[in-house]
């Protein structure tokens, strides 16, 4: 939209009004969303991962847990699609059941930061000054621990498991979701829509759910696709100190890790675990900025 | 007569995800040296487009798709980038309408300024410096030596605007390019602008070309105009060719529009009906044929020749002109809605008490913080942004509430409405103060007034689709009605189609968007709308509509307007009452007519005569007013407009005026009111 000069495109917006209307076409964000070869991509790599996360067991062809020493570090054959490793366990199988674990903290995590960070960046950005002020404060202070290190000290004292990991990347991502939402709100806090808005006599709420969340929200969906990913792989760096998923459960960071001190003689298990890493990323990159694509009309592409 | 630019046969396209869009197509024009030439044009119409061509400065996707610009041997269009570089800022330099977009935030003038002579490495440092000194002196710079040392945020307005003039003289270029230079500014800024471009050229004999859609400027400004209309050169010659013998229709139909060339009240604006043709498809006719009332089938189909006017420079392109054609062109009577005189009286109640009476409202808006302000010592951490503001308005008048940027009155309709809070004072709407009404009591009030606000596109909001915003008053006040009913009722009263009520408002045009913004005013049968800069952002046959429309729902409803403006000769002509504003004060109030017709306070007199007439043979010879708006933190002492004023005498320095009450319910601030 930018390289187009502003007259073109009034002459643009003028010309609209020739255009057939689009009222009562269906399913109208879909079609654009369809339109978008990345966007596209992007849904089908993501499915991929959540399909064979969810549908773990009927794609596996082992058993997870099941060691096989006879048969560790096996190359990759018909048998072992991704080889064994070193108890002998199906890579495959245990990449599978990896994506669970990965995609439930993600999915959580992502879901549940997004939600508590939009309210509250929406509240500090058009509540008042004092208000602001605190919750700056608190997101600042929260932000401010390393999250490896904040995980480390939780562990050290509520003990290893999956639901403190989802816990520490939920109150570690909130602050940059809150910040982002707030720098939003405080900018439109002003314009003349939202006036229009207070002078009806619309109430806070509506004013903050209506017209500030729907212009707020496009870039916290791009942070939440590209917040999957960095969740993902903090679940990997955990679990690969010991302090999330604790064996035998599989996860794509004990696999990576498992791999990692084997890696000149049996390479596979690194790129099977790196593999769905990568599509995950890259899944979910594209997926969120096509998503704020289709859901900013004023980015949206003419049809 | 030389020629110093000679365009051939442009023809530009825009690749767009909707298609091409034709931008312009076949311009033929020659600027002669010496010159001022204004190219007019509503927005869309290509002006500025032609300006980015030659300099090939066109956004990525438009493309040159034929023609040659001839300046001074070389071919603009053909020229490689080394050539262009040497001819942009150096041969030909541009005003930029935003001098606060088009300057360097970061940089000082002085920079600035250095930056633009960076070939003339015959000067040294000094010489450069002092170069740029003169040149600030020259465009009217007060203190230069030291001003040039400044950023941009640092200068007022019309300063900058000056500024950006010195920027783009410095190298003496040989052509001149100012788009839309004064569209920023106040009137009577406008005005100094207008002088300081006119004593320019005749000093300096550069060529310039003034892009605007403001036919004042234009016909204070130029010796030769163009008017384009949808890509497209429709009439061309000397000034007072185009403004005394126009030739089309669509410079007529322009001419008459402008609200300034009325000299009588009236209560209708004319407008051209219809909308600018979809550019995606090259038009086969006339373009202008689709809103133009002379239109016989011939114009439809076949493309008009150029047809001399008037004179041997004056050519026009339309099929009427055509000797083929008996009809002469003195028969054209353009295609504007006349304009009926009001006859009976309005219904305007006056016996009860007043409907809405503000009184003395005080509004404040703090500078900095209580913490700063004690740590830095300011006893007064606040700006004073309306003052002792007093008016009255009564069930179905219209009041024009009219100042310069910076007046307060945006901020007085706001604090009428409870948007902002108010210091002191009241406002009371049918008996009851607004002033100190909470929140929860104030809600089932404002379904009895409105307010409608500047921007037009910019007061929807964006992820709303048009039914939503027309029917969310209605849920606000939880108002039991058939909302899809609602909506369509209140496009019809607006006249906008129905299909409209799935779009998003930025797939509205300007004028669209502001029919959305009245529809939504008036969907709750409000008894008072507030309506800020009603006609800000649309072209003038497009105000003219909603203004229009906005008299028609009055005289319908009974409803009472407040309309914030700056625009002095729209707002005469649709309100009852005038009350102008400076610094924050009511300086007159009255009568409209009264005022426009014998103001009182200086300041009116210098606002009515800023107004650009647009007619060449009115040009002004001497300024309306000097200087700028004093800064609302650095208050002149006594009367606020003495140093602006030409009046003004010792006492007005020392002595604040109170409010003198005029014959005929007028009210003036001043000591000395003028023609009483």
């Amino acid at each position: 939209m930018s390289e187009i000069p502003f007259k073109a495109r009034l002459i643009r917006l003028g010309s609209r009004t020739k255009k057939p209307d689009r009222t009562g076409v269906p399913f109208e964000k879909l079609i654009l969303f369809s339109r978008n070869p990345m966007g596209v991509f992007g849904l089908i790599l993501v499915l991929i991962v959540v399909i064979s996360a969810v549908f773990a067991p009927i794609f596996a062809t082992h058993n997870p847990f099941a060691l096989d020493i006879a048969n560790r570090l096996a190359e990759p054959s018909f048998d072992h699609f991704f080889g064994t490793d070193q108890l002998g366990r199906d890579t495959y199988t245990r990449v599978l059941y990896g994506g669970r674990v990965a995609l439930q903290v993600a999915a959580i995590g992502v879901s549940v930061s997004l939600v508590i960070g939009l309210t509250l960046g929406m509240i500090a950005g058009y509540g008042p000054p004092w208000l602001d002020n605190i919750l700056l404060l608190v997101f600042d202070a929260v932000r401010s621990f390393p999250t490896i290190v904040l995980a480390l000290a939780a562990v050290a004292l509520l003990g290893p498991s999956l639901s403190l990991v989802m816990t520490i990347v939920i109150i570690t991502s909130i602050p940059g979701y809150a910040r982002l939402a707030r720098t939003s709100t405080l900018s439109l806090k002003n314009t003349e829509f939202i006036l229009a808005g207070q002078s009806l006599g619309a109430s806070m709420k509506r004013i903050l759910l209506i017209h500030i969340m729907p212009n707020v929200i496009g870039p916290l969906l791009i942070l939440a696709a590209m917040d999957v990913p960095v969740v993902v792989t903090i679940e990997a760096g955990l679990s690969f100190l010991g302090l999330g998923v604790q064996p035998p459960t599989a996860s794509w960071g004990t696999i990576l890790n498992e791999g990692y001190l084997i890696i000149r003689t049996t390479p596979w298990i690194v790129i099977a675990g790196g593999i769905p890493l990568i599509l995950t990323t890259l899944g979910f990159t594209f997926l969120g900025e096509s998503l704020r694509d289709v859901f900013d009309p004023r980015l949206r592409k003419g049809n | 007569m030389q020629t110093l630019l000679d365009i051939k046969n442009l023809n530009v396209d825009f690749r767009t995800p909707l298609g091409r869009v034709h931008a312009l197509r076949d311009i033929n024009l020659k600027i002669t040296k010496g010159k001022i030439v204004g190219i007019v044009g509503e927005s869309g119409s290509g002006k500025s487009t032609i300006i980015w061509a030659i300099t090939q400065l066109l956004a990525k996707n438009g493309i040159i798709e034929s023609g040659t610009a001839e300046f001074e041997n070389v071919d603009l269009l053909q020229a490689d980038e080394t050539t262009m570089m040497s001819i942009r800022g150096e041969k030909i330099s541009m005003v930029f309408q935003d001098p606060m977009t088009s300057q360097s935030p970061v940089h000082t003038y002085e920079q600035q300024m250095n930056d633009i002579m960076y070939r003339k490495s015959n000067l040294s440092a000094g010489e450069k410096k002092q170069k740029a000194i003169d040149m600030m002196a020259r465009v009217g710079i007060p203190d230069p030596e030291s001003r040039i040392k400044q950023y941009p945020h640092q200068f007022s307005g019309g300063m900058r605007q000056r500024a950006g003039i010195a920027m783009s003289m410095l190298m003496e270029p040989s052509l001149l390019i100012a788009d839309e230079p004064t569209t920023a500014l106040d009137v009577t800024m406008e005005a100094q602008i207008i002088h300081l471009i006119r004593k320019l050229q005749k000093e300096t004999e550069t060529t310039i070309v003034v892009v605007s859609h403001n036919l004042g400027l234009i016909a204070e400004l130029c010796d030769e105009v163009i008017i384009m209309y949808a890509g497209e050169i429709l009439e061309a010659g000397n000034v007072e060719d185009i403004y005394y013998n126009s030739g089309h229709p669509y410079t007529k139909a322009l001419l008459e529009c402008d609200p300034a060339r009325e000299i009588e009240n009236t209560r209708k604006l004319p407008v051209i009906p219809g909308d600018i043709p979809d550019l995606h498809i090259k038009p086969k006719g006339c373009v202008f044929a689709s809103r133009c009332n002379f239109s016989v089938e011939h114009c439809h189909s076949k493309k008009p020749t150029n047809q001399r006017v008037s004179s041997n420079t004056h050519m026009a392109k339309c099929h009427l002109l055509d000797p083929v054609f008996s009809q002469s062109t003195a028969q054209l009577k353009p295609r504007v809605q006349q304009v009926p005189q009001v006859t009976g009286q309005r219904f305007i109640n006056k016996n009860e008490k007043h409907f809405l009476e503000v009184s003395n409202i005080n509004v404040q808006f703090p500078l900095m913080g209580k913490v700063k302000a004690t740590f830095k010592r300011v006893s007064n951490r606040f700006v004073d942004a309306v003052v002792d503001a007093s008016l009255t308005i009564e069930r179905g008048e219209t009041l024009g509430l009219v100042g310069e940027s910076g007046s307060g009155k945006t901020t007085l309709g706001r604090a009428i409405l409870g948007l902002v809070d108010t210091k002191s004072g009241s406002a009371k709407f049918e008996g009851v103060n607004l002033c100190t009404l909470q929140q929860r009591d104030f809600k089932p009030l404002r379904r009895e007034m409105a307010m409608m606000f500047q921007d037009p596109v910019g007061s929807l909001s964006p992820r709303q689709t048009v039914k939503s915003l027309l029917i969310e008053p209605f849920k606000i006040h939880n108002i039991d009605k058939n909302l899809e009913e609602e909506a369509k009722r209140l496009c019809d009263t607006v006249r906008l189609p129905e299909n409209f009520l799935s779009r998003y408002p930025h797939e509205l045009s300007g004028g669209q968007a502001r029919r959305v913004g009245v529809a939504r005013a008036l969907a709750l049968n409000p008894k008072l709308i507030i309506a800020d800069e009603p006609t800000a952002g649309l072209d003038v046959s497009v105000q003219g509509e909603i203004l229009n429309l906005m008299n028609e729902l009055q005289d319908e409803h009974g409803i009472a307007y407040l309309i914030i403006s700056h625009n002095l000769p729209v707002v005469r002509h649709i309100s009852d009452k005038l009350a102008i504003m400076y610094l924050g004060r009511l300086v007159e109030i009255g009568n409209s007519t009264d005022i426009f017709n014998n103001p009182a306070h200086p300041y009116t007199e210098a606002l009515v005569n800023g107004i650009p007439q647009p007619d060449p043979r009115k040009r002004r010879k001497l300024l309306s007013i000097e200087g700028e708006i004093p800064s609302l933190t650095n208050r002149p002492t006594g009367c606020e407009f003495h140093n602006r004023c030409k009046y003004a005498q010792p006492k007005c320095k020392v002595d604040i005026p109170k409010v003198k009450f005029l014959p005929g319910g007028r009210q003036v601030l001043c000591h000395f009111p003028l023609n009483v």
